[in-house]
């Protein structure tokens, strides 16, 4: 199923939590909305959803106007962080909730309930805990219990907010992965919503970053990351060192280096600011480019950090650079050292804060 | 050494005023031995009381269950204006004295009240009968199972009645499967404390009952007259009983205390939404 949203807005007291949002989710498609706490994408879902009336504005389901359809009738899945499993049910009974409440004429008979549980129990791989208590499970395997609940009801679409958010990242990981591969198979359409830069380009086709009820940018995981189209987005979706751009006649440079080349400058306005990822960094000799002394350095896997004190920046506030093992192994850099750094790639957005 | 202090002092304290008392109330109830006490308990006038006691029990109770579960689920799950205002006016009742309560009731529905007149020409008593003392005992009973529910309520959060929905439950499938199992201990526990409050309350039944033996008086009422007419043992016999259904209430609660810290500790969800740093 299709999902449009067309001007929706919705106004919690004073506070606008989403405003004016204009959306196309297609068919099967696994779109995440991205921000932080307080960004909307929650209320958005809810939405969707039907558990949220918008003040203005419509939300289309396969270009039918369903912004006032009660829930039931929404054929919607919910997944919750908390998970939300009824504690005094057992996950056989858990999943067989939605079956159960239909009304007699559209019920399916017991053994085509037990059937269907027995069949969502195996899809989630969870056929040996059909009489255990939510209780008795761990978070992994309850957030998999309300999935197939969810499921049971043969959704149309998959909304699901901030479903991993509350488990151990190596579960976490292990989950998405799962939850991707299983949309693949079944192609029903799933919005997630996620705090999560990460899991929002890992799992999603389509994300969408939100900030103060607003969208910032809508793009397939790769343009999102590399073409932030506001320093927001740009500092979202990684972590980023920030520079002031300054002008020296006519020309715009962060710290001794000449940026001007860059198209974006725009050398008019005075306040820009420079984002760069700490990939983008180039570590040289200590005669090439902006002078710079190592004052930190970990190892992390496959990975290495520094930190960088560069001449003329504020001590307290070093340049954090990323380099691949393999470049650490054979240079050897040390606390202390001299070097000179250069930049791959920088993006440059008006200073507004 | 500090410790062992607090505790004698804790125990010497709780048996003065709890065990003695107790101990007491039985003590002179079978002062003048087994036979004396059925006697005083078999009095007709004590079994009207007992009788009235229960009814008045049997109705305020019920009531105040679906008072206290519609309040509990309007405060606890949904936003409104004056929500605040509800939860102050629920704890009016604790707030207030029981005899004032009572007089309230006197004046609105007594013969010189402001519906005084138009219950006289429809010969319907409220007070110095029955009904009177059902209401009277409503008002001072309703917040106990609403303040039991409250919190357990707002603790569960929304969250399991809209998935409910969402998987196409209607709002009554909703409450009768997933709401009430979640609050049964909580509401269980509730009940059992509106109920020992409604059998036990004198203060607003005393003011509009009016003390009709063997027609309003209930037992708190009925060991009041007893006692001033200095038929002590008949008096604490009465009492006794009193006592003995406030006991078997306390068993009832503790049977729920015992079998719910199991029950918690499985209800018990991480509620903390606090975000994890980013990996």
């Amino acid at each position: 199923m299709s999902i449009a949203l067309r001007g929706v807005t919705k106004q919690f007291g004073e506070y606008a939590a989403v405003e004016n949002i204009n959306l196309d989710v297609a068919t099967g498609a696994l779109m995440a909305l991205l921000g932080p706490s307080g960004s909307g994408k929650t209320t958005l879902l809810r939405i969707i959803g039907g558990l949220e009336t918008p003040d203005e504005g419509q939300v289309l389901f396969n270009g039918q106007d369903a912004t006032l359809w009660p829930i039931g009738d929404r054929k919607v899945g919910f997944v919750f962080q908390q998970y939300a499993l009824f504690r005094h049910m057992t996950v056989f009974e858990n999943v067989a909730f939605g079956l159960k409440v239909k009304r007699r004429r559209e019920r399916p008979t017991a053994a085509a309930i037990r059937k269907k549980v027995q069949d969502l129990l195996a899809l989630v791989q969870l056929s040996w805990a059909h009489d255990r208590f939510p209780a008795q499970l761990s978070g992994g395997q309850r957030q998999r219990v309300a999935l197939a609940r969810a499921m049971a009801i043969d959704p149309q679409v998959l909304l699901l907010d901030e479903p991993f958010g509350a488990l151990d990242s190596q579960v976490r990981h292990e989950l998405r992965r799962w939850l991707r591969r299983l949309h693949d198979e079944l192609h029903f359409t799933s919005i997630i919503v996620t705090h999560d830069q990460q899991e929002a380009i890992e799992v999603a086709d389509t994300v969408v970053v939100l900030n103060r009820g607003r969208i910032e940018q809508v793009g397939i995981p790769g343009e999102i990351y590399d073409l932030p189209k506001s320093a927001f987005v740009h500092r979202f979706l990684g972590q980023v060192n920030e520079l002031p751009v300054l002008l020296r006649d006519g020309r715009a440079y962060v710290g001794p280096i000449d940026i001007s080349a860059a198209a974006e400058v725009q050398t008019g306005s005075a306040n820009n600011i420079a984002l760069i990822r700490p990939h983008e960094i180039e570590i040289g000799p200590a005669a090439s480019g902006w002078p710079a002394t190592v004052v930190a350095v970990r190892v992390i896997g496959p990975i290495v950090r520094l930190d960088l004190c560069a001449a003329g920046q504020p001590v307290h506030e070093p340049l954090e650079a990323e380099i691949g093992r393999e470049r650490f192994e054979a240079e050897r850099f040390t606390i202390g050292q001299k070097v000179g750094l250069r930049f791959r790639r920088w993006q440059v957005y008006p200073d507004a804060a | 050494m500090g410790r062992l202090l607090l505790i004698v002092t804790a125990l010497l304290f709780l048996c003065l005023f709890l065990v003695l008392p107790l101990l007491a109330v039985f003590a002179q109830a079978l002062a003048k031995g087994f036979a004396a006490y059925f006697i005083a308990i078999s009095q007709p006038m004590a079994w009207a009381a007992v009788k009235l006691t229960l009814l008045v029990a049997a109705i305020a109770v019920p009531l105040n269950l679906i008072f206290g579960v519609a309040a509990a689920w309007a405060v606890a799950k949904f936003d409104f204006r004056g929500k605040s205002a509800l939860i102050t006016l629920i704890d009016l009742p604790f707030a207030v004295s029981p005899v004032i309560a009572g007089m309230i009731f006197i004046l609105v529905f007594g013969t010189h009240g402001w519906f005084g007149g138009f219950l006289k020409a429809h010969h319907i008593r409220v007070v110095f009968a029955v009904p009177g003392i059902v209401l009277a005992t409503i008002f001072v009973t309703f917040p106990f199972i609403a303040r039991e529910l409250i919190p357990v309520m707002q603790a569960q959060g929304k969250d399991d009645e809209e998935t409910a929905l969402s998987l196409g439950a209607t709002g009554w499938q909703t409450f009768w499967r997933v709401t009430l199992p979640n609050i049964r201990w909580g509401l269980l526990y509730g009940v059992l404390l509106c109920n020992a409050r409604a059998m036990g309350e004198f203060g607003a039944v005393s003011v509009v009952s009016g003390h009709i033996r063997g027609v309003t008086n209930t037992m708190p009422l009925h060991v009041e007259i007893l006692y001033n007419e200095y038929n002590y043992s008949a008096a604490f016999a009465v009492a006794s009983l009193l006592a003995l259904l406030a006991l078997l209430t306390l068993a009832g609660k503790s049977i729920l205390e015992w079998r719910q810290p199991e029950l918690r500790h499985a209800a018990r969800r991480p509620r903390d939404r606090t975000r994890r740093a980013n990996p």
